[in-house]
């Protein structure tokens, strides 16, 4: 079963790396049909990753959550599927540009670094804290909301380079080809938007678990105080949208100053050796 | 066969030459019957535009092709053939290829990929089919210059640009907000150029049109064209924050936007853009208010700088359609050269069977009294023979012919079994692709050190 999974993971590894090759062709040539054969690869390349995740778990017996392999698996799975609700939604096949590979990045990372990590020997005191459905909620809330905050800060960054051409009155060919201004604009907002109440959900159901376990100091820990400012940067970033009516520059900045901080959260912070994660979530 | 082409355009005649040449589409269906009944013609589409009207013709091998269709020119519009003939150019065989290609690809358009003209050929062999005037030739040769003509605007971006300075507005106000449906315009000043940008931006979506003139009548005027709304000149800053896009043209002779009064207008707008086309000169717009966050402004001399980087794009463009021109060449004669071997690998199966019944009816009376059953062995070993014998020869002969030159080898395979009834071992239907394409002359020509001289006087007696 986890030879199967260990396929199924290359297999979609390699879909998404077609699909990475075949979307940027199609920004290059202009084909349209290359867009839809790389959306072809990188659903295929989804199913496999899906069968991957599921023969892992059916392998091991426990939701695959633990460690920094799955946990950077589960991340670029989360986001291929963001990509295709954002597809979907807002018919934008150019994030597939973006968001494709950011997927097959991670999950390359994990292959070739982590996968050795998965196997982390916890102690018994740990695994019970973990043995709960809280818990996997809690982890896949944060995934989820990381992969929607990633998606509104990449969205945030082509207002930025849209904006300054626009201002400077010159397009590129390859910012002809991006989506408009008001486009990117609305696609952070409402990735942000929707990603804030799941992050607020995953950190509350942390925290629960946390006092269950009565920790002493859980709130002194690199990675919950990390969470507390990502948090606070898109909770800033909805309300000087929505009550300040902030400019789309000044919030967009906001959004990639919050994606650096879920960066540093989700890989430095985890190196780091001290706190109460000690689970390499 | 041959392909021919007469035609004049914005390149070669003035409009009140090329007014007098044009082929309306309520009298194509007469112009073609007449241009079918010609002799000389086998097949003709008619293309009529405002810019250009071309004749494309499939005329006979040993006729004046050209000749006949200035001709046709001009006596159906009754003008005198040698005044005609100086506008007009033409080409014959491969040139008519490439010029109806490039036409299709609107690289020989007045404004470079422009949209239109692939409609617009469209219509003419549209025209031509439904008459009878189109045959085997320029149903392939028109069906594929279509699929060219997809394929430039599909895998090059030369339409993709705007060339002209109120579209140029348009398109980057598309850039800012994506769908201009719904979206609200302020024009101040009530000019033409506004007008023009303003009536480009309301027949792509926009909703609400909003005027506001120093004199209240003629912002009237000016709403009432677009079903808008005349605001009074000292409201307009109350009015600015309602827009998406600005237009300003007044006769001013200082700024009448600064910056802070857009400031002011882009409170509450939670963080929605602004654009602002500055068409005025001197301009009306402070260039300040560019500095604000979210507000986008363009002046003229902005516009004409994306326009002629635009127009520098759709040269670049141009020359990506020109290598598909070359790719939908060598197809077109590759179906041309293949074409071709189908009646010849017939006539030589035609050539051996009648051989071989021949042959049979001799060798039956010699041997006489055959029973029913050795008939039949008799008549299926000769048969088998025969084929046998052929298959090889011909198969191979289809698998060249799509190859380049496999004409030759169609040609050496007629020459060789003697399918050609003149005497001269000449072949009357082989070689379509070098009278078609004209290659029969070019190669005469160049055999003859002489250079290819395609000017008409020498044709047609000018």
């Amino acid at each position: 079963m986890e030879q199967i999974a260990l396929v199924s993971f290359w297999f979609a590894m390699s879909l998404y790396m077609v699909a990475t090759v075949l979307y940027a062709y199609h920004l290059v040539a202009k084909r349209a049909v290359f867009s839809w054969y790389a959306t072809f690869a990188t659903g295929a390349g989804f199913l496999a990753h899906t069968a991957a995740i599921g023969f892992h778990w059916a392998a091991s017996g426990e939701v695959p959550l633990a460690g920094a392999f799955n946990s950077l698996s589960l991340a670029a799975w989360v986001l291929v599927l963001i990509y295709f609700v954002v597809e979907h939604l807002v018919r934008l096949k150019l994030y597939g540009i973006v968001l494709v590979p950011l997927a097959f990045v991670a999950m390359a990372i994990a292959q070739i670094s982590l996968r050795t990590a998965a196997g982390v020997e916890l102690p018994d005191e740990a695994l019970a804290q973990l043995d709960s459905w809280r818990v996997a909620m809690h982890v896949a809330f944060i995934m989820a909301a990381n992969a929607g905050f990633a998606v509104g800060a990449v969205a945030s960054a082509l207002y930025l380079l849209l904006g300054s051409q626009l201002k400077r009155h010159k397009t590129s060919a390859f910012v002809r080809r991006l989506p408009s201004l008001t486009q990117t604009q609305d696609l952070a907002r409402r990735a942000i938007m929707l990603a804030f109440p799941v992050y607020t959900a995953g950190i509350l159901l942390g925290i629960i678990r946390a006092i269950e376990f009565d920790l002493d100091y859980w709130w002194f820990d690199v990675r919950v105080m990390m969470s507390g400012v990502v948090w606070a940067i898109f909770g800033l970033y909805l309300l000087l949208h929505y009550r300040r009516g902030a400019s789309g520059r000044a919030l967009s900045w906001l959004a990639l100053v919050g994606l650096v901080a879920v960066i540093v959260l989700a890989v430095f912070a985890r190196t780091l050796p001290a706190g109460f994660h000690i689970f390499g979530l | 066969m041959h392909l021919t082409l007469v035609g004049l355009s914005h390149k070669t005649a003035p409009v009140e030459i090329r007014e007098k040449l044009t082929f309306p589409a309520h009298r194509q269906e007469e112009a073609l019957s007449l241009l079918s009944a010609t002799p000389d013609v086998a097949e003709a589409v008619i293309l009529s535009t405002c810019n250009r009207t071309e004749i494309y013709a499939v005329t006979a091998m040993d006729a004046d092709g050209p000749g006949a269709i200035i001709d046709f020119l001009a006596d159906y519009h009754d003008l005198d053939r040698h005044d005609l003939v100086r506008y007009l150019y033409f080409s014959e065989g491969e040139a008519v290829v490439k010029h109806l290609f490039r036409v299709v690809a609107s690289l020989d358009s007045m404004v470079l990929g422009e949209a239109q003209i692939l409609g617009q050929v469209k219509e003419a062999y549209e025209a031509a089919f439904s008459n009878d005037a189109a045959g085997r030739i320029f149903n392939k040769l028109f069906r594929q210059s279509f699929e060219l003509g997809k394929r430039v605007r599909t895998e090059t971006d030369i339409g993709e640009n705007a060339v002209s300075i109120s579209y140029a507005a348009v398109e980057l106000a598309r850039r800012v907000f994506d769908t201009l449906d719904g979206r609200t315009v302020l024009i101040l000043g009530a000019g033409k150029m506004s007008e023009l940008t303003a009536k480009h931006l309301v027949s792509n979506g926009v909703k609400k049109v909003l005027v506001a003139n120093r004199t209240y009548e003629r912002a009237e005027e000016l709403a009432c064209k677009f079903c808008g709304t005349a605001i009074r000149y000292d409201e307009m800053f109350d009015r600015m924050g309602e827009a998406d896009i600005v237009i300003s043209s007044t006769a001013a002779t200082h700024y009448v936007i600064d910056k802070e009064q857009v400031s002011r207008a882009m409170r509450g707008r939670r963080g929605n853009p602004l654009f602002l086309i500055d068409i005025a000169v001197p301009r009306d717009i402070d260039p300040a208010v560019n500095e604000l966050a979210d507000v986008f402004l363009y002046d003229i001399d902005d516009l004409s700088g994306v326009v002629e980087s635009n127009l520098e794009e759709r040269m670049r463009e141009a020359r990506k359609a020109e290598v598909i021109i070359a790719e939908e060449m060598a197809a077109f004669e590759q179906w041309l050269e293949s074409m071709e071997v189908v009646p010849t690998v017939a006539a030589i199966r035609a050539k051996a069977e009648q051989i071989r019944c021949a042959e049979m009816e001799k060798a039956l009376k010699r041997l006489g009294g055959l029973s029913e059953k050795e008939l039949k062995t008799v008549e299926a070993l000769t048969a088998s023979i025969v084929n046998k014998m052929l298959h090889g020869p011909t198969a191979r002969l289809k698998g060249v012919a799509a190859e380049k030159d496999g004409y030759s080898y169609v040609e050496a395979a007629r020459f060789l079994y003697g399918l050609d009834s003149n005497p001269d071992g000449e072949n009357p239907h082989a070689g379509l692709i070098k009278t078609l394409l004209g290659r029969a002359e070019k190669a005469a020509e160049r055999a003859a050190g002489k250079a290819a001289n395609k000017e008409m006087g020498d044709t047609i007696g000018c």
